[in-house]
């Protein structure tokens, strides 16, 4: 909660002299003790003066928006609650380092009786931070460098900036991203990057320049993100022996696309939640702004929790998408939905499930992917409280199919064809949760329903990564 | 995969017979081709005629980085993808077909020295005039080349390819010549190779070897390629017999299948030869 001079948000006797309340009072006998607790209770205030002190580059007026409720409060719990949501709104604006909070009675010339100050104490975030790592794997060592300015112009701006050498690739990022004043949920960001990636299933070497910028804004429940992009990609052929599907999508095109994404997320956690749902649907549309390739791309995931008996959680996902492609070219490998992995069907290698040509993976435009967990605690809970709290076995079912739409027939024919020849798997395995942000999986995994041409990882299955079926 | 793996391979492929669908990939013929391209995709087309080999050619705007080398023409070939004359020429051999066998070892490296007089002479200079000519990359090579692409990536890649082919030219040292120099090479280059002809049909003896097809293959281009202007062309054709020797291969190698060859108008190429 952090460190509030008041003390607790619980009815308790309050002590010490900041609160107006005379020490001498307190060693009185119990009766009285009690009568005070009451009193403090019920006693009206009224807040006089906020103040926030320790502001250097900030400036003040963003700050009003996130402390005007203080004003409002009626009673000294009200002060305390609405100080403390005020202190968190401060926090979540990613400019302080911490912020503490001091209610004291109001002085000067014109205090009131039952007037308070409360008095924000903030530290800053320094003007620039940086980090550099080196990083090795796969072949490949590189370096990262990544310098964030948080709060650049004094409204909470940020400017990001990463950069990644290696000695096969460089990739580098530079993001900045502006809250509107009042309101931080609405924000904009502007990004500036190039990523390379190596796609060892569709033997593909993807480099991707590009620009974007989005705008979050909230309505209502949802939170809806406005995107356009334009990414230059570069496609290549990973190795000599790629197959020519793959070789034949070798080249560069350029991607404008206007995005549409709206989200709406009442789980109470992003890894293992335990109760809540998600619904994210995004939409694509591309070539319209300019641009090579033209298509108009949906996909959506559905994400249901429930807390059962034992402390065990019961969570069913859904992912589905589809890819059209606008005007008479053919879909690019790079828009393409991929299937299969330990973080969609288990089971099966990573990506290697659908069309694929000469073992080449070439992703398909439309698919649909589910799945059945149950999360229990460690048998025995061992750790429990500490460490092993951050594990869980798992019982999982998963289902999916990938294939594409070429056939000239009606949606019904897709329907019916995405329903045909489903790869499905089950299991079982112990996750463990890093952070917020990501989680590991350690399955046995039985894959059913496999159709030539699929990969499968029978057996143990390790997987890593923030997305997981 | 390793050279043993590779060799290993080639040499499974070779005992393949020529499959009826050989593709030869080389960019749009209409609006992207340049002519030092088209250059080498005639000298391939031309050398796989005279081999008896049918193929079909295939445009795609994106030919050149479809090659494993970077270069057009390529051919596909079953389950192989070969690029540029010279490893084609060693591919067919290895399937068992080859133009120089009735050549001897002198008569081979003299060979060879041509087709290496032909590359760094006359293929250089195409690429000179091409690139390094600030008229004619201006009104001819960036448009061609950036054409299937959309702005602003169409001037990206057309001056990254001007930079990287004038970097080359740098690295080679013809930076410093002017136009005039690099038609006066031209100009030594056909000469050295008219003498070598002189009243011949072809290079050696009456048969054809890959150094017809590569010879074949430049001048054709540069006769019939509508440049800025037209001095590289009248330097070619105060050469007579390289012109009879032109005419000669068009009618006996192209003009039997006339549908789509290379006499085949373009905005490019100005059809047959004059």
């Amino acid at each position: 909660m952090g460190t509030v001079h008041a003390r607790s948000l619980d009815p308790l006797p309050m002590q010490g002299p900041e609160l107006g309340v005379q020490a001498d009072d307190m060693d009185l006998g119990e009766p009285e003790h009690e009568e005070k607790q009451e009193v403090l209770e019920n006693k009206d205030v009224v807040v006089q003066h906020v103040h926030i002190d320790g502001l250097g580059r900030t400036k003040e007026d963003i700050l009003t928006y996130e402390i005007a409720d203080v004003f409002r409060a009626k009673s000294l719990i009200d002060v305390m609650k609405k100080s403390h949501e005020a202190r968190q709104r401060l926090l979540r604006m990613g400019i302080f380092r911490h912020v503490e909070v001091v209610i004291d009675t109001a002085e000067g010339a014109n205090a009131l009786p039952n007037g308070l100050d409360v008095t924000f104490e903030v530290k800053e975030l320094r003007r620039m931070t940086g980090s550099y790592n080196t990083m090795v794997g796969n072949n490949e060592g590189s370096m990262v460098l990544g310098l964030k300015l948080p709060n650049v112009f004094g409204r909470a701006e940020k400017l990001t900036f990463q950069f990644s050498y290696g000695t096969k690739e460089t990739s580098y990022g530079l993001s900045f991203f502006k809250p509107q004043p009042g309101h931080f949920e609405r924000n904009f960001s502007i990004n500036l990057y190039k990523v390379t990636g190596q796609f060892p299933w569709s033997s593909l070497r993807e480099t991707d320049r590009g620009v974007s910028t989005e705008f979050s804004f909230p309505i209502w429940r949802t939170n809806h993100t406005l995107k356009w992009e334009g990414v230059w990609r570069e496609l290549g052929c990973l190795a000599r022996t790629a197959s020519f599907a793959v070789r034949e999508e070798s080249g560069q095109s350029l991607k404008s696309s206007l995005s549409h994404a709206m989200v709406i997320d009442t789980r109470n956690s992003t890894i293992l939640p335990r109760k809540g749902a998600l619904l994210k649907i995004n939409q694509e549309l591309a070539g319209y702004t300019g641009g090579d390739v033209s298509f108009l791309r949906e996909d959506f995931e559905i994400q249901l929790n429930k807390t059962l008996f034992w402390d065990s959680v019961l969570s069913t996902s859904l992912w589905g998408g589809m890819l059209l492609p606008l005007g008479d070219k053919p879909s690019c490998i790079a828009d393409r939905f991929y299937l299969g992995g330990p973080t969609s069907v288990r089971g099966f290698s990573m990506y290697s499930i659908g069309p694929q040509s000469e073992g080449d993976y070439l992703g398909g435009e439309a698919y649909w992917a589910g799945g059945l967990h149950l999360y229990t605690p460690l048998p025995f809970r061992p750790g429990r409280g500490g460490f092993g709290d951050l594990f869980r076995t798992h019982f999982f079912l998963n289902a999916g199919n990938l294939c594409n739409l070429n056939y000239g027939e009606g949606p019904r024919a897709h329907l019916s064809k995405l329903a045909e020849c489903i790869r499905w798997s089950y299991g079982a395995g112990i996750v463990l949760r890093l952070g917020n942000i990501a989680r590991l999986e350690l399955n046995y995994c039985i894959p059913m329903g496999v159709q030539s041409g699929d990969r499968i990882c029978d057996g143990v299955q390790f997987g890593a990564g923030i997305r997981f079926l | 995969m390793s050279l043993a793996a590779e060799a290993f391979v080639s040499q499974i492929a070779a005992a393949e017979p020529w499959p009826e669908k050989a593709t030869l990939y080389q960019p749009l013929k209409e609006d992207q081709i340049l002519l030092s391209d088209s250059a080498s995709s005639l000298a391939v087309q031309t050398f796989l005629r005279m081999c008896g080999l049918p193929v079909q050619v295939s445009c795609c705007a994106n030919a050149e980085y479809m090659s494993p080398s970077g270069k057009v023409p390529f051919i596909h070939v079953g389950n192989q993808v070969v690029s540029e004359l010279g490893p084609i020429v060693q591919f067919i051999k290895a399937k068992g077909h080859s133009l120089s066998d009735g050549l001897d070892d002198v008569q081979r490296a003299e060979m060879k020295a041509y087709m290496e007089l032909v590359n760094n002479m006359l293929l250089t200079a195409e690429l000179y005039i091409q690139w390094c000519d600030d008229y004619t990359a201006t009104e001819i090579s960036r448009p061609r080349y950036s054409s299937p692409y959309s702005w602003p990536l169409n001037h990206i890649l057309a001056y990254q390819k001007q930079w990287e082919v004038r970097r080359k030219m740098n690295a080679i040292g013809w930076s410093g010549k002017n136009l005039e120099q690099v038609y006066e090479d031209v100009s030594q280059c056909c000469q050295a190779l008219s003498q070598r002809l002189g009243t011949q049909p072809y290079f050696f003896n009456k048969q054809p070897t890959e150094l017809d097809a590569l010879v074949f293959g430049h001048l054709f281009t540069i006769l019939t390629t509508q440049l800025t202007n037209d001095e590289l062309a009248e330097k070619v054709k105060s050469y007579t017999n390289l012109l009879s020797f032109c005419h000669r291969i068009e009618q006996t190698y192209f003009k039997e299948h006339d549908r789509e060859s290379q006499s085949g108008s373009s905005r490019h190429s100005k059809g047959s030869l004059p």
